[in-house]
């Protein structure tokens, strides 16, 4: 699975840098940030899943290889 | 009133007065979307999340109507696309960066604050800290003078009084008089920092151009916004908390024992107690929520102190527990209006409890008396919390 942030969407909450900071950290003005572009290790799954389940504009997507979903509260 | 019986249920019907985890429990008794005059209640975390992520449907254009400020409330009262635009130019402000090089300032007056007070044996926590802090804490945000700061005081209490979202409105000449020096100081403030560069935030925010830019009038709303939700929430949040930690030494214990478990005692005092459980959503159409057909104009409410109580989400709702890991508490609301200020407020909450364990490990509630809750209103906290303070080994 890998994950992306709509830079267009995320006005910066920062929920998910603070429930997954493994997975995302906040750039200079407070925005989320995809740390690793690359594949979201194992054990980090479930964070990066509560932070796209938990943004309020829903800017955060999962992408799984057989399928693309934005995801929806929890 | 028994839960069982027909007559209509209202607002000041719940004790949130003198005990407010019965008020919440008696409420979430009642199901998930509930009749509560004059409102829809939501007591349901996952019916909250369904109606505050539709905004077009659940909109805050004219919820906030009573709390009559001269200007439009930027940006609680605006819906997106136009919320968009002002939490993108707000946020960064905001955001932890932008909070962190307060910390050695805000700590500092802090201590200030709560040093003299052991050696007095007794003081009221909340006119002594949580209602002082805050407004400092604003003031040192804001780059104004901290002698500034009983005249704030006065002043958010007089507009606070005139805004009362349950509706009882002040109608007294002085909160008048009041409010409209508190005006009056701001468009003068802002004419005097517009386009004269500044490190405090309402100089950046005057110096903000291009799409950007902010009129007087945006940035006047904004001030009046911070005044009506930064000042008194922390204070409320700050007074309840400190009363758990009083009422339950083994948990205040705890975080005296270890500081660093400070985050996570913020976290699960404003789960317990939210300082705004009352956020209000009025149906721009027809729309169905859990079960029931809402016509438009209806006005729902989130009760939020109730929907933190959910067993589903929460194990031992009703009880204080510091190691919970996560707390998907919704104390800072839900969607897209998401308290702005979420990260200066957990900051000064967790100076305060950090300084004040640090240097009055022990304290209790002062014997005999029994805190209440200002009540009925749309925002609650403690009308005093005096202590009594013992003495013992600051750290």
């Amino acid at each position: 699975m890998r994950v992306t942030i709509d830079r267009d969407l995320c006005v910066g909450h920062g929920l998910c840098y603070m429930l997954a900071p493994d997975v995302f950290h906040d750039d200079d003005e407070g925005y989320g940030q995809v740390t690793d572009d690359g594949p979201v290790a194992a054990d980090r799954v479930e964070g990066a899943r509560r932070a796209a389940g938990s943004c309020p504009e829903r800017a955060i997507t999962l992408i799984t290889a057989t399928a693309t979903a934005t995801a929806t509260a929890d | 009133m028994s839960a069982g019986e027909a007559q209509p249920f209202t607002f000041e019907d719940l004790p949130v007065r003198d005990d407010r985890d019965a008020a919440w429990r008696l409420i979430r008794e009642r199901g998930g979307i509930v009749q509560l005059e004059p409102d829809i209640a939501l007591t349901d975390h996952a019916l909250v999340e369904a109606a505050f992520r539709n905004p077009a449907v659940f909109s805050s254009r004219q919820a906030f109507d009573s709390l009559g400020s001269p200007l439009p409330l930027v940006p609680i009262a605006f819906d997106p696309p136009e919320h968009a635009r002002y939490r993108h130019i707000l946020q960064p402000f905001f955001s932890p960066r932008s909070i962190r090089p307060l910390e050695p300032e805000l700590r500092r007056q802090l201590a200030e604050l709560i040093a003299p007070l052991p050696a007095r044996r007794e003081c009221d926590f909340v006119a002594d800290v949580a209602s002082v802090f805050p407004v400092q804490a604003f003031l040192t945000f804001f780059g104004l003078p901290l002698d500034m700061r009983d005249q704030f005081v006065a002043w958010k209490d007089a507009i606070l009084a005139l805004s009362d979202p349950s509706g009882a409105i002040s109608t007294d000449e002085a909160d008048l008089r009041h409010a409209g020096e508190l005006f009056t100081y701001l468009s003068e403030l802002v004419a005097a920092r517009r386009g004269v560069p500044g490190p405090d935030v309402l100089s950046e925010l005057l110096c903000l151009d291009g799409d950007d830019a902010l009129t007087d009038a945006e940035v006047i709303g904004l001030c009046f916004l911070f005044v009506l939700a930064g000042l008194d929430t922390v204070t409320d949040a700050l007074g309840f908390g400190m009363e758990r930690l009083a009422r339950n030494p083994d948990r205040r214990q705890e975080i005296v024992d270890d500081p660093a478990l400070v985050p996570a005692a913020v976290e699960e005092l404003l789960r317990l107690d939210p300082p705004a459980p009352f956020v209000p959503r009025i149906t721009t159409a027809a729309t169905e929520l859990g079960g029931r057909t809402l016509p438009a104009g209806t006005r729902v409410t989130a009760y939020i102190a109730a929907c933190n109580r959910d067993e589903a989400r929460y194990p031992d709702p009703y009880g204080i527990d510091f190691h919970r890991g996560d707390n998907p508490h919704a104390s800072f609301g839900v969607g897209v209006h998401r308290c702005l200020g979420s990260h200066l407020a957990r900051l000064e909450m967790r100076l305060v409890y950090e300084e004040w364990h640090r240097l009055i490990p022990h304290y209790d509630i002062a014997p005999g008396f029994a805190p209440t809750v200002k009540f009925p209103r749309g925002t609650v906290g403690l009308e005093a919390l005096p202590l009594v303070l013992t003495p013992g080994a600051a750290r």
